[in-house]
Formats: structure tokens, C-alpha cells, sequence
């Protein structure tokens, strides 16, 4: 679904990614690790045709959406509009679909997008993406900011969504031990380039991996 | 740290070429004496204006191009000083000290209404100028003393002591003499310490005032500095003419000079010589076509509003780095970064 | 007591059509963050435009919607020239708006020639209160009512509207989603050349407009807009009848050469006041 090569993103004369070599297969839910200003969310940006790449390719195989980094919801907003708003690439408008797999939303559908606490921004972040009927779902750091029960509740979703309807993940996080949960694979990035890749139950073994993401970062 | 290496890169560009330049200048000053002395009258005429023009664009590049400033309202600054230098010579002042008092009470007043207007920024700056500009046109137009919409005439010829200016000659080297020190004033501006400084303001106001520029009071200072300029062009102007009114100062104007200091290429003292003479000429050129027999009665504004607006449209969107920065690549632009088009980075 | 009654209603009928401009300039900042200098000039090009078409024979009503499309075509071009191409800033797009006003005055002399032109309106007048008021002013409060209503609902309800203002309020957003802000932006400008249209059409019979009226409409615009801080419409409606009804009553009473100042006075306090309210990191995007 996801197929990029020797992908390369500059802003200005700085290079954010350096010849990035990634692939999420149909139905495949794979996470993306890597600390801070590594690289992803600019991965993301691209991946969503926010960014033009400088040279390589970036080729998606269906309808992708992008659970953007912070949210980024519309918050002046009602619900309902932040979710009709996602429909703007497919045409679809109606939320019902979403409220079925989200139904916490059916009951916020009224209130301000603003007003909300952050679990609540997420879901509704994930239900406006969910709007498009995407087949490849980009999701920007799901648990930042957000209480581990919240998150496994939304994780819980996304699994659903993943399992039931064939949905393909692409999940960036900085929890590695969320990621490995979730994933099947998983890819590690740091200034701007691939450093590590394979199965997530090998990676989590690799020592450096394990000291730098699983050694006492998470709680 | 790419803007630091830019920034030498330049310097060593600019280093290198150091000879060169001053005898580019050297030939520059000795063409610009020696014209006055060939050109026929109505080409004087023409010569005068072209080096008023360059005056008041050279303040407004570097306002523009150094404090990242809009002005839409430069033209005020010039009909203070007309109005200064005019009504100090009409109550029996010598014309000297009324030229000598045109850029410092247009100064004056920069820093003074420029205290609360500095606060603003970008299209509020350039909107509030313009209202500056508006409400001393209408008091000009209908107060007495600066005689109503008629204006002040009859303007005594500039000299000093007994010696009495006459020709247009003279008032050709008095202003491009005041040119080359208009010049002189801003090269030096530019090339001091918080001349560099005032580089970072352009960009980034906030980064500038966290690396502890004094932001507030440089503005401040260019803000009256470009004023000075224009008030001293507008002070050679009324003597030049020998009347002053609220029509000699239209909106236009300020747009013009923003015109020529866009297409000279912001913050370069000779691209906005060469901005004010490139227009110049051009509607002077016009000016020649719109009076050609045949031509209709309106044909010489209609040319020079289509050539204002056409070059001011094309320049900013085409040639943002401006004319003569284009022509000679000395600077290369700026890559635009997505990053600073509302596309959050990692 | 009747003359400031009528100085009053007259007052809301200048305001109002300032207001409608005002709209327009806030409707574009609001989508791209531009400040359209050229937005009093739709103002004259539908009010020249109407002028010539009744001129021509053509009946009220058919003029006065050309004359208002025009105006909104006009108002589309403008956009394609200052956010049109990419990466163009903010303030260099204000430059291009000035540019384009500065080439309608070009175009204007051409068309209608520079003396000011009037258009015939609502003949009569109406008596309230004891106060005399021209059947045009209550003609201009009315359209201007019934335009912020279509706004509000265009805006708050339709599902266009809503891609508008969600370009206002989260252009990055706006974008994963996959709206594309400029040909919201190049809406937007359409939408402020219709606003200026409607305004320019409805004040000709009031006040003879030529190609240079621009400045003093949009001035007064710029006025109001900064009071709702160019973001907030409803904010710059009261603006707008506010100034509108300052400058009809010093006309009235006798101040009425004054009356620009008043306005431009104004308008610099209220933009100095929010300035030192608001933080300089605030203000950097502009």
C-alpha cells in the first residue's frame, strides 16, 4: 500500500530524510520508531502529498489518511463538522459509518472540537481520517501526551479497524514498546534515515534498539 | 548556520570585488557630474527628478529591505520636508537653513509618530502609513498656513549668503550631491555592526530581539533615517520648483517609490538608484509616446499607472530579490522552505 | 432632533456599505492571511460598471447583478495574481493587491474616463419619525442586512462555507484533509469582489464615484475591518456603522471636511491599542 524508495526531503539546504527506503503491505500494520526530529512526521507530510519530495519515489496503493501530529483538528468546530470535513476527498458526509466503529463520537458529535480533553481530540482525529474510507491509515504519534488507558483504548480501535476491515497501519510512535505491541514490523529512524528494520519481536531484541527505546522510557 | 555561511560567502563575494566597485563608483560620480553639463534642459528636468526619486527610494529600500518595513505612506515624509524647507524660506529663514531643516523635522516626525506605528507590523504598518500620509493632505490641503489646496508659491531660489542658485544645472549637482550622501549615510548604515544586525530583524523579528538587538530602537532609527531622506529630496524639491501644494504629493507617489525600491531589489543602496532611474526613464519614455499626435488626452496617466502596476506586479511576484540582484546574481534567492508554509516539520 | 435622526440612519447607510467591503476584506484574510488593497476597487468597477449599463438603457436590476458579477470577476482575477503562485507571502501579495488597483485605475480611465460618475437609484423618500430619509439609504441597510444573514448562514451552514472557514482556522488541517487553500483562497477573493460589487453598486446613487474613490473605501474598510482585528465580521459590521455614522454626523454638524480624519484617527488608535495587547511572536506570521 506504502512503497517508497531512496525517498530524499529537504526544507531549504537541510535534508529531513536521507534516501528513506520504507514499504507497509495490504492489510500490514507496522510502526515507525525514532526520537525527535528524526524525520517522521516530515515522512508523514509526504507520505499524505503535503511535501514534495526532493528526489526518489513515494508510491501509495489506495486512499490514504493522515492522523496528523497534535491532532490538528478544526477547533472552533463542532464534531460532527470536523468529521463531515474529513469526507472532503471522498464526497462522504455522512459520519454514521464512523460513529459505529467510534461511538464515543456520536455522543460529542455537538460539541466543540476545541473543548475537548485529548483523548477525546484524538478519537476525533481518527474518526475525521476514517471519514475519507481510506485503505492506508498514517497515524502521527497516537499516545503523545495522552494516559496509557486512553491510548489502549484508542490502539484497541485501530487494531479492530486493522484486523476487520484490512486497513493498513503505518504507526509513528515514540512509545516502542506501544509500537511492538501493535505492529508486526517496525522501522527505526534517526537523522533523517532508516537505521534499523525487521520484525518487532526482533528488534525489541537487538540491544541498541532495546537501550534506546524500551530502556526505561516508558512507564 | 546556513544563513551564517550564506553570509560569508557574501562578504567574501563582496570582499573580492572591492576594487572593482570603487572605481565602478568612481565613474558613476564622474558620469553624474559631467551630465548636467550636456543634457539640454527639458533632459535636466528630467535628471533632477530621477535623482530626488533615487533619494527617497534609497530610504525606502533599506526600511524595506533592512527592517522589513512596508511603507505605503513615504510620500508624507517627502511633502514635510517641502512644506518645512518652503515655509521657513517664505518667512524670511535662509533657504540653507530651511534645506538643512527639511530632513530633520521630517526625521522628527518619523520618530515621533513612528513610537506608537512601529508597534504595528506588516499590512497594518503599511495601511497606517497611509493613513498618516491621508490625514496631513487633508490638514495641508485646508489649514492656512500651508495655504490651503493652492498651496505655498513663489519660493525663493536656494543659495547661500548672497550667491543666489540659478539654472537647472545647479539644482542637478545639489541633488545628486545630496544623493551621494544619501548613499554614503546608508552604505555606512548597512555595513556597521547593527547594520548587520538589522539583516536578522527582515527575517526574524523575534529571533532578532532574542539574540538581544535592540529591535524596538532600530526601527525606530531606520524608520526616521528613511524620513530624513525623503524630507531632504522634498526640501530640494520646493526650491527646485518654487511651489509646494497637497497635489504634489499624492498616494501614488509613495507607491512609486515602493515600485522602485522593488524592482532596484530591497536593501541595495545602488539597485535603488537603479530602481528609480530604470522607472523614470520608463514614464518619462511613456510620457513622450502619450504626447505623440493621435494619442488621447489620457494616455499619459493611463501609461504610467499600467506601467507602475505591471512592473510592481511582475517584479514582486517574478523577481522578488529585485532587477538588479537578478541581473547580476550576486545574490542567489532563497530557497523557500514548505516549513514556513504552515507544514509543521519533525 | 429629526436632522439627527436622519444624520443617524444616513450614517448606517454609509456604514453599512463600508461594512459590506469591510466583509470582503475580511472574508479573504480570514482564508489566506492577505490584506486585498484592491478591494475598494471592485467597489468602483461595479458602481462605474452600473452607471454605464443604466446608461446604456439597460433596466435596474439586470445592471446592478452584472455590474456585482464583474465585480466578483474581478475580484477572482486579483486572487489569481496575488496567491496564484505559490509561496508567495502575505505582505508580497498586499503589494500585488496595490499593484492591481493601480492597473484598474489604468483600465477605469480607458472604460469612463476620470470625472466621477453617478448612477440613478430608489427615487423618493420616506418620512420617519419626523426624519426625512432617501429611499436608497433604507435600500442599503436592507441589502446589507439580508447579506450578513446569507454570510452567516453561507458560512455557518452550507458544506463550502464551512471548508472556508476551516481553511481560517487550520490551514495545515485544512490541507490533511485534503482541502487545497488556494482555490479556497481564490473563492474567497471571488466572494470579496461580489461583497465589494454589492457595495459599489449600492452607494453610486449616493455619492459619485470615480477611479480613484478606491483609496478613501478602502481606508474606511481597513478601518472597520481592524476593529473585529481583520478575523471577526460581525465585529467589523459595527465597526463599519460606527465609523459610518462618526463621519455623517461631523459632515452634518458642520465638521464635515474633517470627517477622513476622523476615520483614519480612529483607526489608528484601535490597531496601536491591539498592537500593545498583543505579543510580538503573535504577530510574526504577518
Amino acid at each position: 500500500m506504502i512503497d517508497v524508495a531512496d525517498l530524499v526531503v529537504e526544507y531549504g539546504t537541510a535534508t529531513a530524510l536521507d534516501r528513506v527506503t520504507l514499504a507497509v503491505d495490504k492489510g500490514e500494520m507496522v510502526a515507525l520508531l525514532g526520537p525527535n526530529g528524526a524525520g517522521k512526521s516530515t515522512l508523514a507530510n509526504t507520505l499524505a502529498g503535503l511535501l514534495a519530495p526532493a528526489s526518489g519515489t513515494v508510491r501509495i496503493g489506495g486512499r490514504l489518511a493522515l492522523v496528523p501530529e497534535g491532532r490538528q483538528l478544526f477547533p472552533d468546530m463542532s464534531v460532527a463538522d470536523n468529521l463531515a470535513l474529513g469526507g472532503w476527498r471522498s464526497g462522504q458526509r455522512d459520519p454514521a459509518p464512523v460513529y459505529e466503529l467510534l461511538p464515543r463520537l456520536a455522543d460529542l458529535a455537538g460539541r466543540r472540537a476545541g473543548v475537548l480533553s485529548g483523548g477525546e481530540q484524538q478519537m476525533v482525529a481518527v474518526g475525521r481520517a476514517l471519514m475519507s474510507r481510506p485503505q492506508v491509515l498514517v497515524v502521527d504519534e497516537l499516545s503523545l501526551g495522552l494516559a496509557p488507558n486512553i491510548t489502549a483504548d484508542l490502539a484497541a480501535h485501530l487494531t479492530r479497524l486493522n484486523r476487520e476491515q484490512g486497513v493498513a497501519v503505518l504507526l509513528i510512535e515514540q512509545n516502542a514498546r506501544l509500537a511492538f505491541e501493535l505492529c508486526s514490523r517496525a522501522y527505526v529512524l534517526e537523522s533523517g534515515q532508516v537505521q534499523a528494520e525487521g520484525p518487532c519481536a526482533e528488534l525489541a531484541g537487538d540491544p541498541r534498539v532495546a537501550s534506546a527505546y524500551l530502556g526505561g522510557a516508558i512507564t | 548556520m546556513k544563513k551564517v555561511a550564506a553570509e560569508t560567502a557574501a562578504a567574501r563575494v563582496i570582499a573580492g570585488s572591492t576594487a572593482a566597485r570603487i572605481a565602478a563608483g568612481a565613474a558613476a560620480v564622474a558620469v553624474a557630474l559631467a551630465l548636467p553639463l550636456v543634457l539640454d534642459d527639458s533632459a535636466l528636468a528630467v535628471y533632477v527628478l530621477l535623482g530626488l526619486a533615487a533619494i527617497v527610494t534609497v530610504g525606502v529600500s533599506l526600511l524595506m529591505g533592512f527592517a522589513g518595513q512596508v511603507s505605503l505612506g513615504q510620500g508624507a515624509f517627502y511633502g514635510v520636508g517641502a512644506y518645512t524647507a518652503a515655509l521657513l524660506t517664505l518667512n524670511g529663514f535662509p533657504p540653507l537653513l530651511g534645506l538643512v531643516a527639511a530632513p530633520l523635522v521630517a526625521a522628527l516626525f518619523a520618530a515621533v509618530i513612528g513610537m506608537p506605528l512601529l508597534r504595528l507590523r506588516g499590512h497594518h504598518l503599511a495601511f497606517a502609513t497611509l493613513a498618516v500620509q491621508l490625514i496631513l493632505l487633508s490638514l495641508a490641503g485646508q489649514l492656512e498656513f500651508t495655504g490651503g489646496d493652492i498651496g505655498l508659491q513663489a519660493i525663493p531660489q536656494f543659495g547661500v549668503g548672497s550667491w543666489e542658485m540659478d539654472g537647472a544645472a545647479a539644482y542637478a549637482w545639489l541633488t545628486w550631491g545630496a544623493l551621494a550622501l544619501v548613499m554614503l549615510v546608508t552604505h555606512h548604515v548597512i555595513t556597521s555592526r547593527p547594520g548587520r544586525a538589522l539583516r536578522a530583524l527582515a527575517t526574524s523579528e523575534t529571533a532578532a530581539a532574542s539574540s538581544g538587538i535592540p529591535v524596538g530602537r532600530y526601527k525606530l532609527v531606520v524608520f526616521a533615517l528613511s524620513a530624513a531622506f525623503a524630507g531632504l529630496a522634498g526640501g530640494i524639491y520646493c526650491f527646485y520648483t518654487g511651489y509646494v501644494a497637497p497635489g504634489s504629493f499624492p498616494v501614488l507617489i509613495s507607491i512609486q517609490y515602493i515600485v522602485m525600491a522593488v524592482v532596484g531589489g530591497l536593501g541595495t543602496v545602488w539597485g535603488a538608484v537603479a530602481g528609480a532611474g530604470a522607472i523614470t526613464l520608463l514614464v518619462q519614455g511613456l510620457d513622450r509616446l502619450a504626447a505623440l499626435p493621435g494619442m488621447p488626452s489620457y494616455a499619459p496617466s493611463v501609461l504610467s499607472y499600467a506601467v507602475y502596476a505591471l512592473v510592481l506586479i511582475v517584479v514582486v511576484l517574478f523577481l522578488p530579490q529585485g532587477l538588479v540582484p537578478a541581473l547580476t546574481r550576486r545574490d542567489r534567492p532563497p530557497k523557500t522552505s514548505r516549513a514556513s508554509r504552515g507544514v509543521p516539520g519533525d | 432632533m429629526s436632522a439627527f435622526l436622519t444624520y443617524l440612519l444616513n450614517g448606517l447607510a454609509v456604514g453599512c456599505a463600508i461594512a459590506l467591503i469591510a466583509s470582503g476584506l475580511v472574508a479573504i484574510h480570514r482564508v489566506t492571511g492577505v490584506v486585498n488593497f484592491a478591494q475598494g476597487t471592485f467597489a468602483v468597477v461595479a458602481g462605474l460598471c452600473t452607471s454605464s449599463l443604466l446608461g446604456l438603457g439597460m433596466p435596474h436590476g439586470v445592471s446592478e447583478a452584472a455590474a456585482v458579477l464583474l465585480a466578483g470577476l474581478a475580484g477572482l482575477l486579483t486572487g489569481l495574481a496575488a496567491i496564484g503562485r505559490p509561496g508567495t507571502t502575505p505582505l508580497s501579495s498586499l503589494i500585488v493587491t496595490l499593484g492591481v488597483g493601480v492597473l484598474a485605475y489604468a483600465v477605469e480611465i480607458v472604460l469612463w474616463g476620470d470625472q466621477p460618475r453617478s448612477a440613478p437609484g430608489l427615487a423618493g423618500s420616506v418620512t420617519i419619525a419626523g426624519a426625512r430619509i432617501q429611499t436608497q439609504h433604507l435600500l442599503v441597510i436592507a441589502v446589507t442586512a439580508a447579506t450578513f444573514a446569507l454570510l452567516a448562514l453561507f458560512f455557518g451552514r452550507t458544506y463550502l462555507g464551512k471548508a472556508l472557514t476551516a481553511c481560517a482556522s487550520n490551514p495545515y488541517a485544512a490541507r490533511v484533509v485534503g482541502i487545497d487553500p488556494r482555490r479556497m483562497g481564490l473563492l474567497a477573493f471571488a466572494l470579496g469582489g461580489l461583497l465589494g460589487g454589492l457595495a459599489g453598486v449600492l452607494i453610486t446613487p449616493l455619492r459619485p464615484i470615480s477611479f480613484d474613490t478606491d483609496v478613501t473605501l478602502i481606508v474606511n474598510a481597513f478601518a472597520a475591518a481592524v476593529f473585529g482585528a481583520l478575523t471577526r465580521p460581525v465585529v467589523a459590521l459595527g465597526g463599519a456603522l460606527l465609523l459610518g455614522v462618526a463621519e455623517t454626523m461631523a459632515a452634518g454638524y458642520g465638521y464635515g471636511s474633517h470627517q477622513l480624519e476622523v476615520a483614519l484617527g480612529l483607526m489608528l488608535v484601535v490597531m496601536i491599542v491591539q498592537a500593545s495587547r498583543r505579543s510580538a511572536i503573535h504577530e510574526e506570521a504577518v
